[in-house]
């Protein structure tokens, strides 16, 4: 019975911390509300099944990332192609806006853009605040093909930004 | 190490710079100014990517797993209550709360408390309006308590604390949030008053479990009577 409560502190814990950041994480994937919810609901739920595989406390986000992200690929990403289309994109990016500024809308519209590749490790950086050897692991690629990634990525960003800016 | 090596390293992980890259920053003011105009960006690219989460998805993300729980657990009562009582008759279940004995929890109630604080205490504190009072019969029925505070209570969740839950709620005293947290599972013999990390409160025995007061060391705490008429045992 001990053992049992420690797992639901643990899984509290859990939801206490982290579940913001996988919630942001899963919105920037599926680009709707009450599709992330659903993905973060499952998320938790296979965590909480198979939360004696989580030895090391200090892993736990990047094992919930991992976790989400192999969820949102097995759930979700054989339903998009019925999804995306220009309307439902723009108003996922209205929807989720906290600013208004034609940067911010600017900067969402070219992240929104960037093929999964370079925004995936992007995300998991900025939202989770994983570090390289972290996002190499979620995301199953090498530290330096993440570096790469990451670095392109922002590259892409700030051009948005700062298009006249020649490179230094 | 050179200028273009550098701006590579930190624009991949500003934060993970290395010991040599830190020195070159030092003394490059190129790669000064380049360091501002990354830091401005990550900002921007932090509050566009970081938005709004919805209200309740923890509270819906504790419930889903507590029905598939309750699904899958189904152990009869009866063989409940034996077992039980097999546990007690043999000893085997001694979990005292007391902060002398405590042998569940590894750290002191007022330290527990303190360390949920810095957790969530940022959180809970971001609403300054009431809760929507189903909201609070909701989370506080799991207590078995109803709490008289009602229209000052701007937030209530069940929380963890040490090996325990704890009904977290912020109440507004005085135009401040101060943080009230009930724990039925934690027993005091006495009024155990703290302060430290920044932070103030006291923790008062009540019938069943305790009560946890707390607030900045600079704010208006309440006095301990608010413990006995912040809840009722339903």
């Amino acid at each position: 019975m001990l053992q049992e409560k420690r797992k639901k502190l643990e899984y509290e814990r859990l939801v206490l911390v982290y579940s913001d950041e996988l919630f942001r994480y899963a919105l920037w994937l599926c680009r709707d509300k009450s599709m992330a919810e659903d993905l973060v609901q499952e998320t938790c739920m296979r965590a909480w099944k198979s939360l004696e595989k989580l030895r090391d406390n200090t892993s736990s986000k990047a094992w919930l990332m991992t976790i989400l992200r192999n969820e949102h690929a097995r759930q979700y990403v054989r339903y998009r192609p019925d999804m995306v289309d220009l309307d439902l994109d723009m108003l996922s990016l209205r929807d989720t806006d906290n600013d208004t500024s034609p940067d911010a809308f600017a900067l969402k519209q070219a992240l929104n853009e960037l093929a999964n590749e370079y925004k995936e490790p992007l995300l998991l950086q900025v939202i989770g605040g994983l570090s390289c050897e972290e996002i190499a692991s979620v995301c199953n690629i090498t530290k330096s093909a993440t570096m790469t990634r990451l670095f392109r990525a922002k590259q892409k960003l700030r051009d948005v930004l700062r298009p006249d800016e020649d490179e230094r | 190490m050179k200028c273009n090596e550098f701006e590579f390293e930190y624009t991949v992980a500003p934060n993970e710079i290395a010991g040599d890259a830190c020195e070159h920053l030092q003394i490059c003011a190129q790669c000064q100014i380049f360091v501002e105009q990354e830091s401005t960006f990550e900002s921007q690219l932090a509050e566009v990517v970081n938005g709004a989460t919805p209200e309740g998805l923890r509270q819906s993300l504790r419930e889903h797993v507590r029905q598939e729980e309750k699904g899958a657990w189904r152990w009869p009562k009866a063989s409940m209550a034996l077992a039980a009582s097999l546990l007690l008759a043999v000893g085997l279940v001694n979990i005292n709360f007391t902060q002398e004995q405590s042998q569940v929890t590894q750290l002191p109630i007022d330290q527990l408390v303190v360390e949920h604080f810095s957790h969530d205490g940022a959180h809970s504190m971001e609403v300054s309006h009431q809760l929507d009072p189903r909201q609070l019969l909701k989370v506080s029925d799991q207590f078995g308590v109803r709490v008289t505070l009602g229209e000052h209570i701007s937030f209530a969740e069940k929380c963890p604390i040490g090996d325990s839950y704890g009904l977290h709620m912020v109440y507004q005293y005085k135009g401040e949030p101060i943080t009230i947290i009930y724990m039925p599972e934690v027993t005091l013999n006495k009024i155990l008053p703290f302060q430290y990390a920044g932070l103030k409160g006291w923790i008062k025995p009540l019938e069943t479990g305790s009560i946890a007061v707390l607030g900045g060391a600079t704010i208006d705490l309440p006095e301990e009577e608010l413990a006995e008429k912040a809840i009722e045992w339903l």
